[in-house]
């Protein structure tokens, strides 16, 4: 039986280091790192051309807006790079989340890993878009995005055609639309339907689900890879089962936290590209990478899942 | 916004406790030496406001405006408006705000403050020493560092606060005009504490209660319509 939290853990994790590496120069999670194999990280395609991206990304919705503040860039610069060590690639932004883009381009800057990262952003206006997307790429000091997405469908008339214009003209690789809490999912399923979208990102975790009777099985059929925002209920879920003890079956597939135990959740449903957990904590981000590794629960399993934190 | 019903509050609210407490870390530590003049010059006006007598009205106004100044430039401007979308809608308001503290300050009668014994005096007084001397230790009860104390004169909501108990302690129906800034300031800091879960979240909202009462009570009373006694000093 596993005991541990997500906190618990992160805190004898840095009892442990206080203690055995009070010499040390790096911060934990970087020893950490240095200490362990290469995370064999689980890779999914992304249906309309078959590349592989890391089953686990990283977002920024709150936890990266921290202004200019010096000392919180660099704790965000700190997480990023504990992801990308973890293997890690996919990045998610928007003009939407104050100064999280800006923070993103400070840190792609100083780890200097343009070339690691799959960046994802999107456009989120009912005005000028190819302004707005302008904007973004000073902001990322990128010229050509990976992946933009019309964020909560906003303008979407103007939005998804521009982005499709820029996509036939090679200035960027992949088209999506975006939604979160299960709003506008009529519109959604019209879009999925009637354009050739490349990703779709929609809010999915073991309490809201409602994604899994028709959604999930859509972008399956229709090829699209989905994007899941809000795995952990944007940190409510995890402080929900903060100091409950883990399931037995858990150590099958070599969870140790909750975190895991719900991203193992999502990244084994067949239709999930890539869950985008938000952190500001460089242990939980590497943390994070390590549930795309190892064993994935099957569709016995998942339901158990489902259930037991359903009740918790 | 297509089913903003099904929106709340936190919705719109995008940065964290942690990172929000920390823009008062940096502003006192980074700018020390301005956050403390702008509390002494708060401290000055509080002085000058509660005395009787026409003295001291418009330095009292000038170095109201100034604090009103700096809030806008050095927090507003520089550590908040990077987190927090509304805050530039907010800075013209601000802008505004001590550019109508300038004019009554340059009027021949500038606006006058005053003690005067009633319910507004004292709920002005109360709020402006709570602004200024309570508000930066509150933190301290919800386990916050005392570097992360919110300064009158420099954070937004302690100043707020003050500037409705000086608009309480000055007289006459033009000193309403100075009232909506602080006052929608209030409502919306109260908001967003409310969703951060601060407890804190009550005192603006508490300074908006009061200021609208004695606002009430002294149209009422019709006092602040009376002339001051001539006390023969000049400004």
């Amino acid at each position: 039986m596993f005991l541990l939290g997500r906190r618990n853990f992160l805190r004898g994790a840095t009892a442990i280091g206080a203690t055995a590496g009070l010499g040390a120069i790096k911060p934990l999670w970087a020893q950490t790192l240095d200490n362990r194999a290469v995370l064999d990280v689980i890779k999914k395609p992304i249906p309309s051309t078959g590349e592989m991206i890391p089953a686990v990304g990283l977002g920024s919705w709150i936890t990266f807006n921290v202004g200019n503040d010096p000392v919180l860039r660099d704790q965000c610069a700190n997480v990023m790079q504990a992801f990308f060590d973890g293997g890690g690639r996919m990045i998610d932004s928007s003009p939407m989340y104050g100064s999280s883009q800006d923070v993103i381009g400070y840190g792609l800057d100083k780890l200097g890993a343009r070339d690691r990262v799959f960046s994802t952003d999107k456009v989120w206006t009912s005005d000028d878009g190819a302004e707005q997307i302008a904007e973004t790429s000073d902001y990322w000091n990128i010229d050509k995005f990976d992946l933009l997405q019309v964020h909560n469908l906003v303008g979407i008339n103007d939005n998804l055609p521009l982005l499709f214009d820029m996509k036939d003209a090679g200035r960027l690789r992949y088209v999506g639309v975006t939604t979160s809490h299960g709003r506008r999912t009529d519109d959604l399923i019209a879009v999925m339907k009637n354009t050739p979208l490349d990703f779709v990102q929609v809010t999915y975790n073991p309490v809201d689900r409602k994604v899994e009777d028709y959604l999930l099985p859509l972008a399956l059929e229709r090829g699209i890879a989905v994007i899941v925002n809000r795995p952990f209920q944007g940190g409510h879920l995890i402080d929900r089962l903060e100091g409950e003890k883990l399931p037995d079956f858990a150590a099958e597939i070599e969870v140790r936290s909750w975190a895991q135990l719900i991203l193992k959740y999502l990244i084994s449903h067949p239709a999930v590209t890539c869950p985008i957990p938000a952190t500001t904590q460089p242990m939980h981000a590497m943390e994070n990478m390590q549930a795309a590794t190892g064993p994935m629960p099957d569709d016995d399993m998942r339901q158990r899942i489902a259930a037991v934190i359903g009740v918790l | 916004m297509s089913e903003w019903w099904s929106y709340s509050l936190a919705d719109f609210l995008l940065f964290s406790p942690r990172v929000y407490y920390r823009l008062f870390e940096t502003l006192n530590t980074t700018w020390w030496l301005a956050v403390t003049a702008a509390l002494v010059a708060g401290i000055i006006t509080f002085g000058l406001s509660i005395r009787h007598g026409n003295r001291g009205n418009r330095v009292a106004l000038v170095l109201l405006a100034m604090i009103w100044g700096w809030v806008t430039a050095g927090f507003l401007w520089y550590y908040y408006q990077p987190i927090n979308w509304i805050i530039p809608y907010f800075i013209p308001a601000f802008i505004t705000e001590a550019l109508l503290m300038v004019m009554f300050a340059a009027r021949r009668m500038p606006l006058r403050f005053g003690w005067r014994g009633d319910f507004s005096s004292i709920a002005g007084v109360v709020m402006i020493a709570i602004a200024i001397f309570v508000y930066p230790f509150v933190g301290l009860i919800e386990g916050r560092d005392l570097i992360q104390a919110e300064l009158f004169g420099s954070a937004a909501d302690p100043t707020a606060i003050g500037t409705l108990g000086f608009i309480l302690l000055a007289r006459g129906s033009w000193r309403w005009v100075l009232l909506p800034v602080p006052l929608v300031w209030c409502v919306l800091s109260s908001g967003t504490l409310w969703v951060m879960d601060q407890n804190i979240a009550l005192l603006p909202l508490i300074a908006v209660w009061l200021t609208v009462l004695g606002g009430w009570m002294d149209q009422k009373s019709g006092v602040t319509r009376r002339s001051l006694p001539d006390t023969g000093g000049d400004d």
